[in-house]
């Protein structure tokens, strides 16, 4: 499912960022990489960006951007976290 | 071989990883700042002796990668080749190992000997983040030392390892591993480059191989000198052909998927978190800062309260360097004989130089605002919060702080588009950023509308402001549709944990960008003062003494009650109308009548237009002229504004006009001065010329459909 389309306080893992060239190799040089988690901390009014918790930082992505992140939800406790620091 | 007694170091690393705060650790004062060519990146270098090493330090732009999208992160790259730096220190944050290893990584590829400075170590343990540099260096193999920026600590040692690594380089790094199926592709790329011995002599050829999969522009064009070119882009398109068949995504992608997972392996063994492993105080700030309703009012009220102390608080030093240099014009006066010399010293030097240096308190307490918000981590918050509105005029949430600055005063305004990393945002922000109305525009307003428009004046001022705000985000909406087209450029941007800004941080922002100003903008501005100060006085009309007296014995006997001062006012009046429209710049105001005239302007209104090229407030000074007001012109003066109404080509609608008009042509020349240093020559010519054919295209309609409707009067 697409990033945008989790709610905030949700929990994720990154299976594929479908963009390509500048803004998909921005994503991915920022950590948005198969198997990274993260969680949605908050997003802007009338569908402005939206605040990204990944790799143990902070980061505001557009919309556009969470649509072209495909990722599966990861629910409430991580067990086997690949990342750093679970979401 | 003996050492070497001089290394040059360059230093790299993420933006908010306390990169600077090493790298004044390392060279205390001893710094120089510029620019690189062409860019607005900064260059910084310092120097230190360290055990009899002299060490050149570089400080390189804040990077998270090496591509070849953004300007900072090739300038940080072209350094590293061209420059040849003998070793690198990435500075990396403890607190978010993984990113910040992905760029260390990349630093090697290209070559180099790397020493990693683990900094802000201190916090990360605060967290519950436990590094176990040992093992992360060995799993790696990569050297590393922990370094507190702020206390300096670790300095020593991470400078013993510069010089230990520097002299003992190890030819032969362990490469990040990529994975079966890309290596295959990236050692059969490599093997291709390394048949042109002399081109993989000058670019690591593993490091050429992983950039071609990556599909590097600025790389793919480097390849144009090597001699096997043909034969290496033949084998990349098929490679990067293969690895998007296996992998199922584009081969940039994966490469960047692989490093990731390369870091991973390392990280999952040395790092330790226990809790959360977050700054909970940052969090609890957002939770206000960013909240979903109160953040967009919280940085307006933010916004404001900085416009308010920049151009409160500014005036007052301002004013003083105003009289400051009055007195030094007067003094001036007082030991140049009358005459040319006199004149270019008074109204050219000093005058430029007023005007130059009168800026500086304004920029100085604006930069010292913008600083504390950039390190405090807010700036990134703000674009947060506005991005949604300007992104629909194709502007960037940074741009905000740009455009609301505006409306006090271009200059500071345009330097404050740096914080925007895209050069097509930058120059879009700053191209519509003289749109907003600025004090001195208000000036004229003023006077015109108080003139004109009595009762409703604050109503046609608000007009006036509302105009210039939707031909800001028009006209950045019609360049982003035209000729700045491009792809969108990514909003992906770090939201740093907020910290407490260093007094010395702040102080050294402050002298450095109010230095910039002056260096810059300064030259240009001083040379366009003396210019305009030749075009108003030159060619000087023939001294005709026997006119003036009799002009003057008629006035005393048409004003039977005018004294003395009265008629030589008049007298003063009248020769300096006469000069002026004898001037180069009289003459370009009738030449230009053609022009003047479909927008209602006589020659009169029309060199009041054209001096305001130089300064808005020179539009109330010239009307003052040659309306015969004389002496000192403000908006508020009664016998202006009566001369004016008397005026029968000044009509209400004229003046709605050149109200207009004096809002859209292009900004001040100090405003021009620092466009240009920004943006460079061929931007600011196309934003003049905009500006020009904008204004004159629009009063054209306004003057001729205002008197198709009758109020041409």
């Amino acid at each position: 499912m697409q990033l945008s389309a989790f709610k905030n306080g949700e929990a994720f893992r990154v299976t594929q960022v479908v963009l390509a060239k500048e803004v998909g190799k921005k994503l991915a040089d920022m950590g948005f990489t198969s198997g990274a988690e993260g969680r949605i901390v908050r997003s802007a009014l009338f569908g402005g960006p939206i605040q990204v918790r990944i790799l143990g930082y902070h980061v505001s992505i557009r919309k556009v951007e969470a649509d072209g992140i495909v990722a599966e939800p990861l629910y409430p406790i991580a067990t086997h976290s690949a990342s750093l620091v679970t979401p | 071989m003996n050492p070497p007694k001089t290394l040059r170091v360059g230093l790299v690393g993420n933006p908010n990883t306390g990169k600077t705060t090493v790298f004044n650790a390392i060279t205390g004062s001893r710094q120089k700042t510029g620019n690189y060519a062409g860019v607005t990146v900064e260059k910084k270098e310092g120097r230190k002796v360290h055990k009899g090493v002299e060490l050149i330090v570089y400080d390189l732009p804040g990077t998270y990668s090496l591509t070849a999208y953004s300007e900072d992160e090739v300038v940080a790259r072209n350094f590293i080749l061209d420059e040849k730096p003998d070793i690198i220190v990435d500075v990396l944050d403890a607190t978010n190992l993984e990113r910040n290893l992905y760029l260390f990584l990349q630093v090697q590829e290209l070559g180099v000997p790397v020493v990693g400075a683990v900094n802000i170590i201190d916090q990360a343990e605060s967290m519950g983040i436990h590094v176990d540099l040992k093992l992360l260096s060995a799993l790696l193999d990569i050297p590393l030392v922990a370094t507190v920026g702020t206390n300096g600590s670790g300095v020593g040692e991470l400078l013993d390892a510069v010089v230990a690594t520097a002299n003992s380089p190890r030819q032969v790094h362990r490469h990040v591993s990529y994975g079966a199926e890309l290596e295959t592709e990236i050692s059969a790329v490599t093997r291709e480059i390394e048949k042109d011995t002399e081109f993989s002599s000058r670019y690591a050829p593993r490091w050429f191989a992983i950039k071609l999969l990556e599909k590097d522009a600025n790389v793919s064009h480097k390849l144009r000198q090597c001699g096997n070119r043909i034969a290496v882009e033949a084998l990349v398109a098929e490679s990067i052909r293969r690895i998007e068949r296996h992998f199922g995504r584009d081969a940039e992608i994966v490469v960047s998927e692989q490093r990731y997972a390369y870091i991973r392996g390392g990280t999952v063994e040395a790092v330790s978190v226990k809790g959360r492993g977050l700054s909970t105080g940052s969090e609890r700030v957002d939770a206000v800062l960013m909240n979903k309703y109160l953040g967009l009012p919280i940085f307006l009220l933010i916004v404001f309260v900085i416009f308010q102390v920049t151009f409160a608080l500014g005036k007052y030093p301002s004013d003083w360097l105003t009289s400051l240099f009055s007195l030094l014009s007067a003094s001036m006066s007082g030991l140049l004989p009358a005459g040319v010399v006199r004149s270019l010293v008074v109204d050219g030097i000093i005058g430029g130089l007023s005007g130059v240096l009168s800026f500086v308190p304004l920029i100085a307490i604006l930069f010292l605002c913008i600083s504390i918000l950039e390190d405090t981590g807010y700036m990134a918050r703000a674009a947060f919060v506005t991005d949604r509105f300007l992104h629909l005029f194709g502007l960037h949430g940074q741009s905000f702080v740009p455009l609301m600055l505006g409306f006090g005063c271009s200059v500071p305004a345009v330097m404050a588009a740096r914080a925007l990393k895209s050069s097509r945002d930058r120059i879009i922000t700053i191209i519509v950023t003289p749109f907003m109305t600025c004090g001195a525009k208000l000036v004229v307003l003023l006077l015109l509308a108080g003139t004109f428009f009595e009762k409703y004046q604050s109503l046609f001022v608000m007009s006036i402001y509302v105009i210039g705000v939707v031909l800001a985000l028009l006209s950045s909406l019609l360049f982003r549709k035209t000729v700045l087209r491009g792809e969108v450029t990514p909003f992906v941007m770090e939201l740093p944990p907020y910290r407490i800004p260093t007094a010395r941080g702040i102080g050294w922002h402050v002298v450095d960008k109010t230095g910039q100003y002056l260096k810059k903008a300064g030259t240009v501005l001083l040379a366009a003062s003396i210019l305009i100060w030749a075009v108003v006085s030159f060619p000087k009309p023939p001294e005709d003494s026997a006119k003036y007296a009799s002009m003057s014995s008629r006035y005393s006997a048409e004003h039977s009650g005018a004294s003395e001062a009265d008629v030589s006012k008049f007298i003063a009046n009248c020769r300096a109308e006469e000069e002026l429209a004898f001037s180069a710049a009289g003459r370009i105001g009738k030449g230009l009548e053609w022009a003047f005239k479909p927008i209602g302007f006589d020659w009169k209104i029309g060199i009041s237009a054209i001096t305001g090229f130089a300064a808005k407030e020179a539009v109330v000074s010239t009307l003052g002229v040659l309306y015969k007001v004389g002496g000192d012109v403000d908006d508020k003066s009664a016998s202006l504004k009566e001369s004016l109404r008397a005026d029968k080509t000044f009509t209400s609608l004229v003046a709605f006009v050149l109200m207009l008009f004096t809002l859209i042509v292009p900004p001040c020349f100090s405003a021009l001065a620092v466009i240009r240093a920004e943006i460079g020559w061929r931007w600011l010519g196309f934003a003049a010329s905009y500006m020009i054919v904008l204004a004159w295209g629009l009063c054209f309609s306004v003057y001729q459909v205002g008197r198709l409707l009758g109020y041409g009067g």
